[in-house]
């Protein structure tokens, strides 16, 4: 479809959208073009950054009110050639559609060329965004707002009833869901759409179980049809937290937990297995690359929407597309139907996060799929001590921790409760521990001591003042 | 208005620093002036500001004022490949509304010390962010799709694009300051170069050099007049454009410059025109009235606008082969003009001539600044 603004009154076009005619004050409407050909064609033959694969073709489309656009494929046109998008054929196709300047449309389009969401007005909906921390919107950690409002009346025009419609979501663990959803602004989105918002952690749960692994599930997911709304974004541990990570999040925290603990990657497809009414419509309009949301990760600008009633096929997509390493529950990407655009001609790599990776160069981490809390602390701590060179270290944290992941490691130092247990428990011994529960000052302190000097420093009486000192002064000084 | 001196770097893959590449081509403006840094009453300057080249330098006016240890007004407008062409035409609309005596204009761009494909996106970001640049319409790309549409209307051929190159390589050949300064390029090379987006082919394209040039606007009478000199800044991306083969900005450009000289396209002896990529200088031709629409190619075909043509066009060795150093090309343009219209263009040198036109353009078609220069001797 080619889109153009035009003004009522004095048919002025816009490729932009726009509210009102800056030359007649006249109204806007959309023009829609859906017939369409092929006027123009060239085959690119020199690599850039954002188009590494070459040789692709761009053509110019035109439509049935002469409005053009190009459009990158890699598949061979003629001039004269009808231009049209192939529906879905397949159950679990997934649909990947550029953005553009308007989310409504690109929405519609995207479940549109899934053969639609297939839903009647007594349906009861659990719209399930991605909602982990206090974020504003520009950080891309959560679903974006606009994105929401836009699917709510997609939604609507479907005859979906407001009142038949709650947006849940927690935060992880140890953020406040409420505080975290008026940041992102989803919150305003559900006041001003009249749907409720309901805050998983507090329940009810339910119990089920899948491949005899025990889940306690948010009740309302169980007796409602699930639209999954991730943002696309990278993640430290995972790889990626898309479609089926946002998922995780309709269990209790006791079930995170130990999905975590019996390997995240097993656990998420026993959890989808649950969930088979899922449609997952997910943004990457503005998604995230690096190291991830709780780790420096940075806002990448993506421009698209991706859709599908597999989690896991649209994971597997995206991370075709942006060239991350796919989970393990991810199945190849050949046997998947892909409608919208072509994989080769969305194609670029995004910043990988790098599973050993710290803010600081000189220290790595061995991650043992600790929980946010500590790796938080990890992120914090080795960040306060970049531009400070020293011998490598290697901080442990989490519990998942299995021998080989030691193997020629050395200057291991414990952060968190339970690092310190786990190696309390093996054979291997830290050069250090680092308490989660004490002074974080003194925390620093023995890190940047751990860093700087070779041998096992420890915490002097003189730097338990020194950091008393500090905090006291930071108090003073504001 | 009248232009006092001219200065330009040589166009090339210099290392030296952008603020060196300003000095030099200010002190040849300079030089050539007889003036020094203290007649200067103001700057404009231009300069994409490129990141890639790793001087992660931006604040172009501060930095021109640390070099030449001078406090006045310092404009900075980067206006994409029109930059050069934009600040003289500020420049002359401030010269007339201001006591300003002298004017230095500087456009500059270090361009290459990166990756070429590191250059080829920064480039990319002139393009439409969503349209064109998700699409992977880089600049050769969107030039490809209007030689098309060219070529299928007016029946222009790829052989037509060639000439252009030929005709420019040849004059490079005999331009110190170009790139292709003695380095020979037959027409069989430029044919079968590789497609870089068909139907352009690597002989198409200009060159991403570094350089800088340098011009002084005076109010005092000198040889040179600016007669004529206009702005236009139409839609960016040209499949917005009704007719992809007509670029409004440069036509309305023409016709406002013609319309200040009191002259016709006839009466131009020289003109500098924007080879951004070969099939542009063609239709130029046509956007600035030389000839009428879809007969660039018969200009190109019979040799007028060859060196010893009617009409010379791209002595320089043009955008094609000169190089083209984003914003500092449209001064480049001028500087070619004037040292034509005082005879100092050695091996390259045309007859005398009277009216010179420059072409700047931004984009594809986006921005165009039209200049006229009279020879007052």
């Amino acid at each position: 479809m080619i889109i153009r603004w035009v003004c009522e009154k004095c048919s002025k076009k816009w490729i932009y959208p726009i509210e009102k005619c800056v030359y007649c004050k006249g109204n806007i409407t959309k023009q829609k073009g859906t017939k369409i050909k092929v006027v123009g064609i060239t085959k690119v033959t020199i690599q850039s950054p954002m188009h590494p694969i070459v040789p692709y073709n761009i053509l110019l489309l035109q439509d049935e009110f002469s409005n053009r656009l190009p459009k990158k494929t890699m598949k061979d046109y003629k001039i004269g050639d009808v231009y049209a998008e192939q529906k879905a054929k397949t159950k679990d196709a997934v649909s990947v559609v550029k953005t553009k300047y308007d989310v409504y449309e690109a929405i519609k389009e995207s479940v549109d060329i899934l053969n639609g969401i297939k839903l009647s007005s007594d349906d009861k909906i659990l719209i399930k965004p991605s909602i982990i921390t206090a974020a504003y919107p520009y950080q891309a950690v959560n679903t974006n707002p606009d994105f929401l409002n836009a699917l709510l009346t997609v939604l609507f025009e479907l005859g979906v009833k407001k009142e038949n419609v709650i947006v849940a979501e927690q935060a992880l663990i140890g953020s406040d869901t409420v505080d975290a959803a008026s940041k992102s602004g989803i919150l305003e989105i559900c006041k001003k759409n009249g749907v409720e918002f309901a805050d998983i952690s507090k329940g009810p749960f339910e119990g089920v179980e899948s491949d005899e692994f025990k889940f306690r599930i948010f009740k309302e997911a169980l007796n409602r049809k699930v639209i999954n709304v991730p943002i696309m974004k990278t993640n430290f541990q995972l790889g990626i937290s898309g479609a089926m990570e946002n998922l995780s999040r309709l269990a209790d925290e006791k079930t995170q937990r130990e999905m975590y603990f019996d390997s995240i990657d097993v656990t998420l497809p026993q959890l989808a297995k649950l969930l088979p009414d899922v449609f997952t419509i997910a943004d990457a309009t503005n998604g995230m690359q690096g190291q991830g949301p709780l780790a420096l990760g940075e806002p990448a600008f993506l421009n698209l929407i991706l859709a599908s009633r597999s989690p896991a096929n649209l994971d597997a997509v995206f991370c075709e597309v942006t060239m991350l390493k796919a989970p393990s529950y991810i199945k190849e990407i050949k046997n998947i139907e892909l409608v919208g655009n072509e994989i080769d001609a969305l194609k670029y790599p995004i910043k990988q996060p790098v599973s050993d990776a710290t803010p600081h160069s000189d220290i790595k981490v061995i991650d043992g799929k600790a929980c946010p809390a500590c790796l938080n602390l990890m992120n914090n701590l080795t960040a306060k001590l970049v531009g400070l060179r020293g011998e490598q270290l290697n901080l442990v944290i989490g519990s998942m921790l299995t021998e080989d992941m030691f193997e020629g490691k050395e200057r291991l130092v414990a952060l968190g409760e339970c690092a310190i247990k786990k190696l309390g428990e093996s054979k291997i011994k830290p050069i250090a521990k680092i308490d989660e529960n004490i002074d974080d000052v003194e925390q620093l302190m023995l890190l940047k001591k751990l860093l700087v000097t070779e041998g096992t420093p420890k915490i002097t009486p003189v730097d338990k003042v020194k950091s008393k000192m500090k905090k006291l002064l930071s108090k003073v000084i504001g | 208005m009248y232009i006092k001196g001219v200065g330009m770097t040589k166009f090339g893959i210099q290392e030296a620093a952008t603020s060196h590449l300003v000095y030099e081509a200010t002190l040849e403006a300079l030089n050539d002036a007889d003036m020094f840094m203290s007649n200067i009453d103001a700057i404009v300057v231009s300069s994409i500001e490129i990141m890639s080249n790793g001087e992660r330098q931006k604040h172009s006016g501060s930095v021109i004022s640390s070099l030449f240890h001078i406090k006045a007004p310092i404009l900075s407008i980067p206006a994409g490949c029109a930059g050069g062409g934009t600040i003289l035409w500020t420049a002359n609309r401030l010269q007339k509304t201001s006591n300003y005596r002298n004017i230095l204009v500087i456009g500059f761009e270090k361009m290459i010390s990166n990756t070429s494909k590191k250059l080829t996106d920064e480039i990319l970001m002139g393009g439409e962010r969503i349209y064109e640049q998700s699409e992977g319409l880089i600049f050769p790309a969107q030039n490809a799709l209007v030689a098309q549409q060219y070529m299928l209307k007016y029946g222009a051929t790829t052989d037509d694009f060639a000439l252009v190159a030929y005709k420019n390589h040849q004059n490079a050949f005999l331009n110190p300051k170009a790139r292709f300064y003695k380095k020979e390029v037959t027409l069989k090379q430029i044919k079968n170069s590789p497609v870089v987006a068909s139907p352009l082919r690597l002989f198409d394209c200009s060159l991403s050099v570094n350089g800088a040039a340098a011009a002084i606007l005076t109010n005092d009478r000198t040889d040179i007049e600016i007669a004529g000199s206009s702005l236009f800044v139409d839609r960016l991306s040209t499949f917005e454009s009704e007719d992809m083969t007509t670029w409004d900005a440069t036509r309305l450009a023409a016709e406002e410059a013609y319309k200040q000289a009191g002259i016709s396209p006839a009466d131009i002896d020289i003109a500098e025109i924007h080879d951004a990529f070969t099939p542009v200088e063609l239709i130029s031709y046509e956007d600035l009235g030389f000839c009428k629409k879809g007969e660039g190619k018969e200009m190109i075909r019979k040799g007028i606008t060859n060196i010893d043509g009617k009409m010379p066009v791209n002595t320089s060795g043009g955008l094609k082969a000169k190089g083209h150093p984003i914003s500092a090309t449209g001064v480049s343009q001028i500087y070619e003009i004037v040292k034509q219209m005082r005879n100092e263009c050695g091996e390259r040198q045309i007859e005398k001539p009277e009216y010179g036109l420059a072409l700047n353009i931004g984009g594809v078609g986006s921005t165009a600044t039209v200049h006229i220069l009279k020879n007052l001797n």
